[in-house]
């Protein structure tokens, strides 16, 4: 994928500390993180990736589960236990039906499971680097955009549209994370807290449906579709 | 070599611990007459001479010595083996007893006194000794004699009655252990031919009339169960290689195509993605098969917790009614103020419930509709999914619950043709029953889960 058409925002000077055994997947993942410009470290040991993680240098980890000298979950308990707060992406290829809860209990904030699309693995980093602001506001606004959170009322350039609590959580979501590629998985997990996709045009139908409530024809299309990767609000601030 | 093993058996060792089991009994048994015939011998004995002592004492001493000298010879030898007629200084008088039995007190009651006499070995005797009214001291013996006979015959009895007992019980414990022996080893056959690889082998059972037997037949069934599970392994093999081959054929195909073709970098871009999708397909195929695996393997139900019916309904209908308006279906719910509660894992139920949904959702025409509903009757609780699709044949009905089943009707539906085999794992995680009926009206299908309340 070449850079100029990614929707991804440019990275520079951010460090991702990668905790991964198997050399080949290190290496892809290395390779997609430093198109990005990602500035990246790599353990491919559980022991030294903690004592590296305990500098407190990167901005964000990625964590595989089944490494050498120290699991991955010790890793992240081990680091949390010592006060070390960068977020962490967990990898594994256990597909255990709770591994993932077993996961984010450790201390991992996001958990993502083998084979991934490069694309989920930057989109789900960005997500962990961006924290949507303080969740305790009550007003919303991206772009053209505004949100009531009390009223759950929404306004496009103070045209109000009439949208559907399913509707209202999604467009939440977006307005939280402006900019953002977010994947359709991550789309499931967050909106809807679902952890599989029984058919692949599912979050694309919900998309759909908000899309032509809030892209009126003759407006600027706010969402948009990137392909091979999921959906964004574009919104110029 | 028989022996060796034959000692090693259980039932051996067991016999043996009964043998010596039935040895303590007969010896203790034997004690007991034992005693019982002394205690009877000497209480005859006392009264013996008791009561000849009284009989003699009322004669007159002239009388009496005449009787004694007689009775030397006489019958009386029957029942008092030796008698004495002593004076005061304990020098015989009259009878068979030639010196005064040392350590005899005259004092009346019955005593056993060793004798020993001239020739011969000594030998005991109950004596008793009276002071007649003149002075003179009677003394009477009697033999143990009658009682040695009697505990002579009895250990003769005893030992002529415990060899074959002991014998015979002997006998039956090596023939049983023996019979033992060679069914464990015929087991040990059986289970040596499984090990080599041949499962179709089994224990023999005979009818389970005894714990070995049916010890056999457990095993029998487990490796019955066993066998049903790998040749399901090998189906799902068989099955994964037939569905990955497909979507794989094609990516072959394509990719092929595509550099053959020599297009221009945007032709080539299509055919890979088109390709990165056929992938997915597999990926997706795979996943969903760890799934099941995982499932049907996992007793753990750790994310157990009371889930409601109805907002697990509601859920999965706010999902689903975009998809299926957008197909031009109807997906209704039926508005229930009921709140139905089960034990289970609130993520897996949704994922059952919208594989059953997406499933309904696939095989109605346009047009039709999907129905949810919940219920609950005394000790459990429903969950339907009804449609007015092309419906399932009976006879299909149990088999499209198995993995990769596609109904002839599916055929042209894509899918990995496991979202069914999911449904009935994770049914079968919550105890829960799948049965497929006949929809309303006759048309179409209702998906009903009971669960145990």
């Amino acid at each position: 994928m070449a850079k100029e058409d990614t929707a991804f925002q440019e990275q520079e000077g951010r460090t991702v500390l990668l905790i991964e055994d198997d050399s080949a997947i290190a290496e892809e993942v290395i390779g997609e993180l430093k198109a990005r410009g990602f500035f990246v470290r790599h353990a491919a040991r559980g022991d030294t990736g903690l004592e590296t993680a305990l500098l407190g240098e990167a901005d964000v980890m990625v964590v595989d589960r089944l490494l050498p000298g120290m699991d991955g979950l010790s890793v992240i308990e081990n680091m949390r236990q010592q006060g070390v707060r960068t977020p962490v992406l967990v990898l594994s290829a256990l597909s255990a039906v709770d591994d993932r809860v077993s996961g984010l209990k450790a201390g991992g904030d996001d958990y993502l499971t083998k084979p991934f699309a490069a694309e989920e693995l930057i989109a789900r980093l960005e997500a962990l680097l961006r924290r949507p602001d303080d969740t305790r506001v009550t007003k919303l606004r991206a772009g053209p955009l505004e949100m009531d959170l009390i009223e759950r009322r929404v306004w496009r350039d103070g045209r109000e549209i009439d949208l559907l609590p399913r509707e209202f959580r999604l467009l939440e979501y977006l307005m939280r994370r402006p900019g953002q590629v977010l994947t359709r998985s991550m789309l499931l997990e967050d909106v809807w807290q679902y952890r599989f996709i029984p058919r692949t045009n599912l979050v694309d139908v919900h998309i759909g449906k908000l899309r032509r409530k809030i892209d009126v024809p003759g407006e600027e299309p706010l969402i948009q579709s990137i392909r091979g990767a999921g959906f964004q609000l574009r919104v110029s601030d | 070599m028989f022996l060796t093993e034959l000692f090693r058996t259980a039932t051996f060792r067991i016999t043996l611990m009964a043998l010596a089991a039935m040895a303590g009994v007969m010896i203790m048994q034997f004690g007991l007459v034992y005693a019982q015939m002394e205690a009877v011998e000497s209480r005859r004995s006392t009264e013996i001479l008791e009561g000849e002592a009284e009989l003699l004492s009322q004669m007159s001493p002239e009388h009496l010595e005449y009787v004694i000298r007689r009775r030397a010879t006489g019958d009386l030898r029957l029942l008092i083996s030796s008698v004495g007629l002593f004076d005061p200084g304990h020098a015989l008088i009259a009878g068979d007893m030639h010196t005064w039995p040392h350590g005899l007190k005259p004092d009346g009651k019955p005593h056993n006194v060793r004798i020993y006499p001239e020739e011969g070995d000594p030998y005991p005797l109950r004596l008793l000794a009276v002071t007649l009214s003149n002075g003179t001291v009677l003394v009477l013996g009697r033999s143990f004699h009658l009682l040695a006979e009697q505990k002579l015959m009895l250990r003769h009895t005893m030992l002529v009655a415990a060899a074959p007992t002991f014998m015979f019980a002997l006998f039956l414990g090596i023939v049983l252990s023996h019979r033992a022996l060679s069914r464990v080893k015929d087991m040990h056959e059986a289970i040596d031919r499984i090990m080599a690889g041949d499962i179709h082998e089994r224990l023999p059972a005979a009818k389970e009339r005894d714990d070995v037997e049916r010890l056999a037949g457990s095993v029998n069934r487990m490796l019955d169960r066993l066998e049903h599970l790998m040749d399901g392994m090998r189906e799902v093999g068989n099955d994964i290689a037939h569905d990955l081959r497909t979507p794989l054929s094609r990516v072959r195909a394509r990719l092929e195509r595509a550099v053959a073709a020599g297009d221009g970098v945007e032709g080539q871009k299509a055919a890979m993605s088109r390709a990165v999708d056929d992938l997915d397909q597999c990926l997706g195929i795979i996943t969903a098969l760890l799934r099941i695996a995982e499932l049907e393997n996992s007793r753990r139900t750790e994310g157990f917790a009371e889930v409601s019916l109805g907002e697990l309904v509601e859920d999965v209908f706010d999902l689903y009614e975009p998809i299926a308006e957008m197909e031009g279906k109807r997906l209704l719910k039926h508005p229930q103020s009921t709140v139905v509660q089960v034990w289970g894992d609130r993520h897996l139920l949704i994922e059952m419930l919208a594989n059953l949904v997406d499933n309904a959702i696939k095989f109605t025409p346009e047009g039709g509709s999907i129905t949810l509903d919940f219920g609950s009757a005394p000790g459990c609780a429903m969950l339907m999914v009804t449609d007015t699709g092309v419906g399932i044949a009976p006879e299909e009905r149990q088999v499209v619950l198995s993995r990769f089943y596609r109904s002839d009707k599916s055929r042209h539906v894509p899918g990995s043709g496991l979202g069914l085999s999911l449904v009935s794992a994770i049914a079968h995680l919550h105890e829960a029953s799948v049965s497929i009926e006949t929809g309303t009206h006759g048309v179409g299908t209702c998906f009903r889960i009971v669960f145990p309340t």
